[in-house]
């Protein structure tokens, strides 16, 4: 048994955006390129009238994923609280469009569905009994900044971070432990081993900023600042630097939100992995072989290797939103981009 | 996300009534990698010539149903904006636009969330209003424009 690899089709957003793409088209791409069966799906992306799709719809998904001998490892599900818009989302309303989107993932051949982050861990506990029953475990997605293990990290005040919970994998672990079920688990993205911003992000920001200074500053002094104190620094020195405070939060990442080695101890409850990336390049001196620069894949596959992992990873690629602010001609080609991943992926595998 | 890419770059015509312009409509996509329930469509930052048109003036048409202003949308629970599928933006502008090129700029407000978020009571009571960044979803910038008039529809 070894890793397997696949595709989230959230990677060819773009191309199905401009219409070059549709998911029939990214199932055979996967299939005939990357010579792999694992797909993974945004749910409100690929599922045509979610979330009530037509009996066709589902008949045809099956029998396309059937007709390529494909493999549905991962639907991924969402948890919009102002959808009603009278009143917030209670957690019981929160726990039945869980259950109804499990109850969807069974009919479309999913083996799981990837809950956010954000998500009440009462909110899957609510929906186990139905995840057992259509066999779908809920994998709850360990996303960036959130580390696996809190360790000694202190958490931000402000930002993403603020309203997360840093031991959220314990609390995952706790509850497949207490109830012994093997439908919860975790879903980690590689997001939280990158270590410094992308150079597409870079880019991106710099050709919005009001003072190109401001996003220099960030980046040669992050190292020097927590995230709070970063924000005041700035504001500070550049009164008019006019950035967003998320901006500030990914400009200034010098330190990946999980360290590699925390992996080890939650194998046994990994659903799926969320293989996310923003820019392949080729590496200097090894022609035909790709990486991301601001992430690190090698260390954490070495402990996945090694501690017998041998679930899927999905390729997620994400560099694509920040190359769209120009014309056409300046588009990163997403079909390229995931092939040079798997080409990483597979040596990273077999090495 | 999209920036570039939200309004179809040939859409911008100007719309009638009885024979008179009584405004003007383009057509976007949702500035997502995702579709959202329709009732978290929650209006646009729209400016065109320097003149900013509140939500109050705005309309948007989907799904082959008529255009609806931003206080019914509000009431779609159930209803879906697919991400594949292109709407309309109607703006209410006595007399349309005039022919030639018109600079429009836009952010749109979906309120689509990944969970429970500090501010959710505030957004109950107060949507934010479009145009300052806070519930614009995956694309903060005010994205511009230049757009030709169309011959009308």
């Amino acid at each position: 048994m070894a890793i397997k690899r696949g595709v989230s089709l959230y990677s060819y957003q773009q191309a199905q955006f401009f219409g070059k793409m549709n998911w029939k088209d990214q199932i055979v791409e996967v299939h005939d390129h990357l010579k792999t069966d694992g797909i993974e799906i945004i749910d409100e992306a690929t599922i045509r009238d979610y979330p009530f799709p037509s009996e066709q719809f589902i008949y045809d998904w099956n029998n396309f994923m059937a007709r390529y001998d494909m493999q549905a490892v991962t639907m991924d599900i969402y948890l919009d609280v102002h959808q009603f818009r009278d009143h917030i989302m209670t957690h019981r309303e929160a726990a039945e469009r869980l259950k109804n989107d499990i109850k969807l993932a069974a009919k479309l051949g999913f083996k799981n569905v990837r809950s956010l982050c954000l998500v009440p861990i009462d909110v899957i506990e609510m929906a186990l009994e139905t995840a057992e029953k259509y066999d779908v475990k809920i994998g709850k997605e360990i996303h960036a900044p959130l580390p696996i293990k809190p360790g000694t990290r202190v958490q931000p005040k402000t930002g993403m971070a603020s309203a997360l919970d840093f031991r959220m994998s314990e609390q995952i672990m706790e509850l497949a432990d207490r109830t012994g079920s093997k439908h919860v688990g975790l879903v980690p993205d590689f997001g939280i081993f990158q270590h410094s911003p992308s150079q597409v992000a870079i880019d991106y920001c710099k050709r919005h900023a009001k003072i190109k200074e401001s996003i220099d500053f960030i980046l040669e002094h992050s190292k020097e600042y927590e995230l709070d104190d970063m924000i005041r620094v700035l504001g500070e020195k550049y009164p008019e630097h006019g950035l967003a405070e998320s901006e500030i939060e990914r400009m200034s990442l010098h330190r990946s939100s999980a360290d590699p080695e925390d992996m080890i101890d939650i194998i046994p409850y990994i659903v799926s992995i969320h293989g996310k990336f923003y820019n392949m390049t080729e590496i200097p001196g090894k022609p035909g072989c790709y990486e991301d620069t601001c992430i690190d894949y090698e260390t954490p596959m070495k402990y996945l290797k090694q501690y017998g992992y041998d679930g899927y990873i999905n390729s997620e690629y994400e560099g694509q939103r920040d190359q769209q602010d120009r014309g056409i001609e300046y588009l990163p080609d997403d079909v390229e981009q995931v092939r040079r991943h798997h080409e990483m992926l597979r040596r990273l595998i077999e090495e | 996300m999209f920036d570039n890419y939200l309004i179809r770059k040939d859409s911008l015509e100007n719309v009638y009534e009885n024979k008179k312009a009584v405004g003007f409509r383009f057509a976007v996509r949702i500035a997502d990698y995702r579709g959202c329930f329709l009732s978290l469509h929650n209006g646009y930052y729209i400016e065109c010539d320097g003149v900013e048109y509140p939500r109050e003036l705005q309309k948007f048409e989907v799904n082959g149903k008529e255009p609806r202003d931003f206080e019914e949308i509000k009431t779609c629970v159930w209803e879906h904006w697919n991400f594949d599928d292109e709407a309309y933006v109607y703006v209410e502008k006595e007399g349309g636009l005039t022919p030639g090129m018109h600079r429009i700029k836009l952010q749109q407000s979906v309120l689509s969330q990944y969970g429970y978020m500090p501010w959710d009571e505030e957004w109950l009571v107060n949507p934010p209003v479009p145009g300052h960044g806070a519930g614009a979803g995956k694309t903060v910038n005010i994205c511009e424009f230049e757009l030709e008039l169309q011959k009308g529809a």
